[in-house]
């Protein structure tokens, strides 16, 4: 009989404290997990998005703000930019890509982003296109719209549906519903796993033709002086690709200069926002896990050292029969071993069931797509550093068993 | 097989001027031969018993068991040599309670015989020895006191141990299955020429030992001579 089903049986004689002792583990070690994977699995997924643009292009303001707006549709835009500053980034010959984006109206919630049919045609960094269409075709004519993937899913929107813009950014009730301008699904996306599942794609001018047929009415409805000919048309931002990112720096520079707004490289914000702002929560939370785990040690600890008080008489049995205090101390040992094993896989299941759980949530409120049973490299090294402690709580009573003298612990009764 | 030779053993102290002490001259038992240890409650049988298991040891004085001084041995020898020469039966049995009883069994084959061996096999077999076939997947509480007292004997004998040292075995069963128990004793200890040394208060079992050992007088109290320790120191 190996010491490993002796310790078993013990552990199973006595389920009920053991099982207690595996849970208390197992939430600390779930905590870890999910608070480190969700931890590498948002940086990643940001990561994917900011990956996407060297530059964007907006009006004076917060760069952070016009990252958010304009590339995780979460922020409100900093300000608009002429049209023609769009086309000037166009011409210029270090861009590979570029793309405006109009935004000012909704949908159940999700942002209607108006842009132009080269959207689309961005590859990621390693070449291959970003965006595939799951159904239909990219928009061809005005107020013909591209869901995200998680829109349609949401909306239950299909091919050829028709839906009314609502003025806005956010679902506000009361908020004027453009009712004379119906867009049409044409296309809808296959998942990115970014922010861009989370918003509807049309066409720049159908946004340009709402807002300025609604700022006519408007003005004829107050009496004021109808629009004299057409105001300047203009964008909220402008993504761009540079054909070389080494550019970016340089080229923001000159942005910044030669134009009214500001240019922003996505990559540095959301780094920025990730050390500034997700990272000190994270490390309270990481502290707060790594304080349960310690706590959850020490239960280990304490449960064997009483295990093995309740035991003396057991302990005295063993080395009556011929078992070395080794033998009863690896017994022990072993028996911490399996309690810190049991805590630390439930623990695993338990963080990573539980990401698995809400990563649809987790998707839904914020765009980024996680992949909950990724275990990341900072979760093993945490994951070895419990199982050491946990090592190391069992210890103790241990040494505990292997100090006992029998001949007084044999006179115990059951 | 067992010679204590005058040994003596201080077991604390009686009062602040004196300490108790077991003083033995000499006892001897042969191979094959069995014992009954007697005398009143607190007279020194269960000191001369975990004497000679090693699981005391003495301050003065040669403990020879199975050809060896166990004076000479290390801790961790000394567990060896009890696990491999001496079964040790209790009056409160000292089964362990997560195990079945031919787990019980195998743990000691484990401990007590360090060759490779199939343990449940040994321990089947051994069980049957005492009328326990059908018990063998039983756990203690589950098991009346005489059979667990058999599955302790079963224990005690499975290593091939040539020495059985039994500590009042029938102490905590009714007459009937304590009479059935002594005679198991006997002869599973005359089955292999074993050794046999019981304490016991039951003068009726003593008596029907072929030899008996009166251990009266081995405890005494002394005064602790200050002068003498101090100078010794």
């Amino acid at each position: 009989m190996s010491f490993l089903t002796m310790a078993w049986r013990y552990l199973q004689f006595r389920w009920l404290v053991s099982l207690l002792t595996i849970s208390g583990i197992a939430i600390g070690v779930a905590l870890v997990c999910a608070v480190l994977a969700l931890r590498e699995e948002s940086r990643k997924a940001l990561s994917r998005d900011a990956g996407l643009y060297d530059l964007v292009v907006g009006g004076k303001g917060s760069p952070l703000q016009l990252v958010l707006a304009s590339v995780y549709h979460l922020d409100s835009p900093t300000g608009n930019l002429p049209y023609s500053d769009y086309q000037k980034i166009l011409r210029d010959p270090r861009v590979f890509w570029a793309a405006p984006v109009g935004l000012g109206d909704n949908y159940s919630g999700y942002r209607i982003v108006g842009t132009e049919a080269q959207f689309f045609d961005l590859p990621d960094r390693s070449g291959k296109p970003f965006f595939r269409l799951a159904h239909g075709q990219v928009f061809r004519d005005r107020f013909e719209v591209v869901l995200g993937s998680q829109v349609a899913s949401s909306t239950n929107l299909e091919i050829g549906d028709l839906f009314f813009g609502t003025h806005g950014l956010v679902e506000v009730a009361g908020a004027e519903v453009h009712r004379d301008f119906p867009y049409q699904v044409s296309g809808i996306l296959a998942p990115t796993g970014t922010a861009q599942d989370r918003a509807i794609f049309g066409t720049l001018s159908s946004v340009w033709e709402i807002h300025e047929t609604e700022d006519r009415l408007h003005s004829a409805i107050q009496g004021s002086a109808l629009l004299q000919g057409r105001k300047e048309r203009e964008t909220t931002a402008i993504l761009i690709r540079l054909k070389t990112p080494g550019l970016r720096l340089w080229m923001a520079d000159e942005i910044r200069e030669g134009t009214d707004g500001i240019a922003a490289v996505p990559i540095n914000e959301i780094l920025r926002f990730q050390q500034g702002i997700i990272g000190p929560v994270q490390r309270v939370l990481l502290i707060v896990a790594a304080a349960v785990v310690a706590v959850a040690c020490l239960t280990v600890l304490i449960t064997l050292y009483q295990a093995a008080e309740r035991r003396r008489r057991d302990i005295a049995i063993l080395r009556s029969l011929g078992a070395l205090p080794s033998e009863v101390a690896m017994l022990v040992f072993t028996e911490g071993l399996l309690l810190t094993a049991g805590g630390i896989l439930f623990g695993l299941l338990l963080g990573h069931g539980g990401l698995a759980a809400t990563a649809l949530a987790f998707q839904e409120a914020t765009g980024l797509m996680l992949d909950p049973w990724r275990i990341p490299v900072t979760e093993l090294i945490a994951l070895a550093i419990m199982g050491m402690s946990g090592a190391t709580a069992s210890l103790f009573p241990a040494i505990f068993s292997y100090r006992r003298t029998p001949i007084h612990d044999l006179r115990l009764s059951e | 097989m067992i010679r204590l030779n005058k040994v003596s053993l201080c077991l604390g102290n009686a009062g602040p001027s004196s300490s108790v002490q077991f003083h033995l001259p000499s006892f001897e038992v042969e191979e094959g031969e069995a014992v009954a240890l007697t005398g009143p409650s607190g007279c020194g049988k269960s000191t001369l018993l975990n004497l000679t298991a090693g699981l005391l040891r003495a301050d003065k004085g040669e403990v020879q068991v199975a050809g060896v001084n166990l004076a000479d041995l290390s801790p961790a020898q000394m567990d060896r040599h009890r696990g491999s020469h001496c079964g040790m039966v209790f009056q409160s049995f000292h089964l362990l309670a997560p195990f079945t009883a031919i787990e019980n069994v195998c743990i000691g084959l484990r401990f007590g015989c360090r060759k490779r061996l199939n343990l449940q096999e040994r321990a089947a077999e051994v069980l049957s020895r005492v009328g326990l076939e059908d018990r063998m997947h039983a756990r203690p509480d589950q098991l009346s006191v005489g059979e667990r007292q058999r599955v302790a004997i079963a224990r005690a004998m499975v290593s091939g141990a040539s020495i059985l040292l039994a500590d009042e075995p029938t102490g905590s069963l009714d007459p009937e299955t304590g009479g059935e128990i002594f005679k198991l004793l006997r002869e599973v200890a005359n089955e292999n020429d074993r050794t046999l040394l019981m304490v016991t208060h039951d003068e009726t079992l003593a008596a029907k030992m072929p030899r008996t050992f009166d251990c009266s007088g081995l405890f005494r109290s002394e005064r602790i001579n200050l002068e003498e320790e101090t100078a010794a120191r």
